[in-house]
């Protein structure tokens, strides 16, 4: 063995870019992250704003007033925007771990153990089981879009 | 319908650019090139070389010939043998069988002596040493890290009785077709590392045990003659094991044997949450 | 962590997750038709002055679930990243810390609301 510390090799990154599965995981991590820390910050926002279990209508409104900031956008505010994109990223987050809570706990979709067919064999992660997972997670992403937008930006 | 074009399948086999012929073998069909005379091309092989010395990497260009039937292995021979003897790789059975010529080729981890450049299709080959692994000197890399993950999932029969598999010699370990096929595909394993290479965990995770590894312990744990998967799931069950797996599948779709490590992970996770062993 | 495997933390994981779906869902739809209007004090605290207790329910089951899935998964990512002899220790002890207090601010400050808004 090398006396030194001999570096690993630095990896392909061509390779992951091309597969979709890649990047899922790389966002499930990412979002799961700022996911738990905006959760943290909204937990303790919301509980000074109901001054801390004794609400009253001053603190709400200068507490919520300050995390809104000033509206950009028609009524929406910077805040407004914010909470969005974040109900987007647990959206995406949610959608795509009901898909791994699927396939890892219950084992929906995943294919039995079998002979090998000629001459290459499909991958398991291939097969049309999983991508119909994919596919349903996607229209429901998309309909959460559509309804979230509604919701923030025109009512 | 098993109808299988050569078209469909990875570029480690097809030949893109010939005319096809078709025959029929059972319910199979396969079609391939005719013999006809080889096709020679120039390609200029750029190899990224690692200098233990200077403890760097540092790019060569080679111009090398080959024939469409000819692969990379075949032209790092002929670069090793006529123009720069001091390139260093490994290589054994040069039929895809003993797993030691794992590169990455044009950016993705393939068995050199599996890969034909003319299947490429491009004129300049890129080989770079396996990616996640410590290199030793221009394409070789070191795989003690890797055997040791792999001893530590005890890739071996484990009976309860240990004195039966020496001294009661008169009896065997039945085993039906059905059983068979339950490990079968993963044990087409030769440890060649193009998996643990690609992996994107094994690069954000340096104890990740990886996912040749994790197959084996399932394929030594499925089989119905082995009656030691409490001890390989002990080690298996750990933030370094199995769970440190978030099903990218990239492995299962470089493997060279389609070992499929993907799934045998995702059924070691299924059994160690639902605590029963599927049969 | 010695007493809890891993498997069982990610049994707990993914019952959470599924749970959070629901629970974040009802959560979200509380803000339909206008997430404008859903902000104002009178909105925020109408369902409690209903006596509305399924959803008082809902906000802590949120509240508890959401944190111990989401600092799981933290644990999780971090675990993978650090190595070093003490992180294991390190990171246990940090997240479990930040979970308690923000568990009990929570709960506090919502239990609190429903108490004065019930009188």
């Amino acid at each position: 063995m090398a006396k030194r510390e001999v570096k690993r090799v630095p990896p392909k990154w061509s390779l992951w870019f091309k597969g979709l599965d890649e990047w899922l995981l790389i966002f499930q991590k990412v979002s799961g992250a700022i996911l738990i820390l905006y959760l943290i910050g909204h937990t303790l926002v919301i509980s000074t704003a109901l001054n801390l279990g004794h609400p009253i209508p001053l603190t709400w409104n200068t507490i919520i007033g300050m995390a809104e900031g000033p509206a950009v956008y028609g009524h929406a505010h910077v805040g407004t925007i914010i909470e969005y994109l974040i109900a987007l990223l647990a959206a995406v987050h949610g959608a795509n771990g009901i898909r791994l809570i699927l396939t890892q706990y219950f084992g929906i979709t995943l294919p039995r153990p079998e002979r090998h067919t000629f001459p290459r064999a499909v991958p398991s992660v291939k097969k049309t089981g999983q991508s119909w997972l994919k596919y349903i997670a996607v229209i429901v992403i998309l309909i959460f879009l559509i309804l979230a937008t509604l919701v923030a930006f025109v009512w | 319908m098993n109808s299988w074009s050569l078209s469909n399948v990875s570029s480690q086999q097809v030949s893109t650019n010939a005319p096809t012929a078709a025959a029929t073998v059972g319910n199979v069909t396969i079609t391939k090139p005719p013999l006809s005379a080889p096709i020679r091309r120039t390609y200029t092989f750029k190899v990224k070389r690692y200098d233990p010395e200077r403890g760097s990497y540092y790019w060569k260009e080679y111009s090398v010939e080959l024939t469409n039937h000819e692969t990379v292995l075949d032209g790092l021979l002929k670069i090793k043998w006529g123009v720069d003897a001091t390139l260093s790789f490994r290589y054994s059975c040069r039929m895809g069988i003993c797993g030691s010529c794992g590169m990455i080729i044009n950016g993705t981890p393939r068995l050199a002596c599996e890969t034909k450049p003319y299947d490429l299709g491009t004129d300049v080959i890129t080989i770079e040493p396996l990616s996640n692994f410590e290199p030793i000197k221009d394409v070789a890399v070191d795989f003690s890290g890797f055997f040791g993950k792999h001893r530590s999932i005890k890739p071996w029969l484990i009976r309860k009785d240990e004195k039966e598999q020496f001294e009661k010699l008169e009896s065997y370990y039945p085993q039906t077709e059905n059983q068979l096929n339950e490990y079968l595909e993963f044990a087409y394993c030769i440890k060649c590392g193009l998996c643990y290479s690609a992996c994107p965990m094994v690069f954000l995770n340096k104890d990740y045990l990886g996912p040749q590894a994790l197959a084996q312990a399932y394929r030594w744990s499925a089989d119905n003659r082995d009656e030691g998967a409490i001890l390989r799931l002990k080690v298996v069950d750990s933030e370094n094991g199995v769970w440190s797996c978030h099903y990218s599948g990239t492995c299962s779709k470089v493997c060279p044997k389609d070992v499929d490590p993907a799934l045998a992970i995702n059924l070691l996770k299924h059994w160690l949450l639902y605590g029963k062993r599927k049969r | 962590m010695g007493m809890v495997s891993a498997s069982t933390l990610r049994k707990i994981q993914y019952l959470l997750g599924i749970v959070l779906v629901v629970v974040l869902g009802i959560h979200l739809a509380f803000r339909w038709p206008s997430y404008e209007e859903s902000i104002t004090y009178t909105a925020a605290i109408s369902h409690i002055q209903a006596w509305d207790f399924l959803y008082a329910a809902v906000l802590y089951i949120l509240l508890y679930a959401a944190l111990t899935h989401g600092l799981i998964g933290f644990r999780t990512l971090l675990l993978e990243l650090w190595h070093w002899r003490y992180a294991r220790v390190t990171v246990d002890v940090v997240l479990i810390m930040i979970g308690v207090v923000v568990a009990i601010v929570g709960t506090i400050a919502l239990t609190g609301t429903i108490l004065a808004l019930i009188h």
